[in-house]
């Protein structure tokens, strides 16, 4: 079965972790970031998207801790979320790369 | 938004926050609700008493999948239980269509039963047509219950349905060959039709449950949840 594209906000969340572990807030900040402030993700859905990414088995558990008596748990990607991340930056890196090209020459765009 | 290290509050904030997050299944709160809370109270705009109404129906509208059993679901299963409910609405066409057919469908019979010139065996037919017609009006409801319900209970990741699932789907075939048998084709095309539209639902649905990603989800997801 093919893999269908994945949404924007799956596919930031992934690109946040793809440095390393991060908590909730983390990954939020994250995504505001790599997306130049365009997504700011709200809490339920981001606890939405990591509970299915978690399911997927794209995302884990790296580790917990408490800080401020409050809870902080660690996120980070799987070997075949890497894969699926690196797939689908690569398919949005080729569509991206035809669009230039057509764009170039007739436009004189870049 | 605030830094995460700043001191924890009992705020009407927080029972607000509270409040919505109760709307989440047990299980994933007994996992989860302390760290949302964290993420919450971290990105709340400071002097905020209130959960904001984007807040509130974004924590709304997470909660609602997660009780549909949506949230977790793999990509398969999930098409797979948007099928099965697509299956009940296509299953329903076919009762509507039988309901709005039934008259051609007795004539079309009657027609061709007077061929033979034998009224003995026509009201044979005709009786045999009228039951198999009162049949349809009560098993396709039925019918409508079961697509609902298995998409229901695969959605919940419950293993005995995708067994009932993929039996119900054995079971169809045979009935859609037993209705291309007794002459449907020619009789009530309409409903035949409905029936194959049915039944390649079935079978898209059958075959997204059995692929290897929706394996671990009825594994690991058995009863409760």
């Amino acid at each position: 079965m093919n893999i269908r594209p994945m949404q924007e906000a799956t596919f930031l969340i992934l690109t946040a972790l793809a440095t390393g572990s991060q908590h909730g807030y983390g990954i939020i900040s994250e995504v505001a970031e790599i997306s130049g402030g365009r997504v700011r993700l709200r809490a339920g859905t981001l606890y939405t998207a990591l509970d299915r990414l978690r399911a997927d088995e794209l995302i884990e558990v790296d580790r917990e801790e408490v800080v401020d008596n409050r809870l902080r748990r660690y996120y980070r990607l799987t070997p075949e979320g890497g894969r699926r991340l690196a797939a689908e930056a690569a398919r949005l890196q080729a569509n991206a790369n035809a669009a230039l090209k057509r764009l170039n020459p007739a436009l004189g765009v870049i | 938004m605030t830094d995460t290290t700043s001191a924890p509050t009992s705020s009407d904030l927080e029972r607000g926050y509270r409040r919505l997050i109760a709307c989440y299944p047990r299980s994933f709160r007994k996992d989860n609700e302390e760290e949302i809370l964290t993420v919450l109270l971290a990105t709340a705009e400071e002097g905020r008493r209130r959960p904001s109404l984007s807040e509130s129906a974004d924590l709304i509208k997470g909660a609602l999948r997660m009780r549909m059993g949506l949230s977790r679901t793999p990509r398969t299963v999930l098409y797979a239980v948007r099928l099965m409910y697509l299956g009940a609405v296509a299953q329903l066409a076919v009762l509507i269509t039988v309901i709005l057919t039934a008259g051609h469908i007795r004539a079309a019979v009657q027609t061709a039963m007077a061929a033979y010139h034998n009224p003995a065996v026509t009201a044979q037919v005709m009786h045999a047509v009228n039951i198999d017609l009162v049949v349809d009006k009560v098993v396709i409801p039925a019918l409508i219950v079961v697509w609902l319900f298995m998409a229901w209970a695969n959605g919940k990741g419950y293993d005995w349905a995708r067994v009932a699932a993929i039996s119900i789907f054995g079971l169809s075939c045979a009935g859609l060959v037993i209705d291309l048998a007794q002459g449907t084709a020619k009789y009530a095309p309409a409903a035949l039709i409905g029936s194959g539209v049915v039944w390649v639902i079935g079978l898209a649905a059958v075959v997204l449950i059995l692929q290897k990603q929706s394996g671990p989800y009825y594994v690991r997801r058995p009863a409760t949840r």
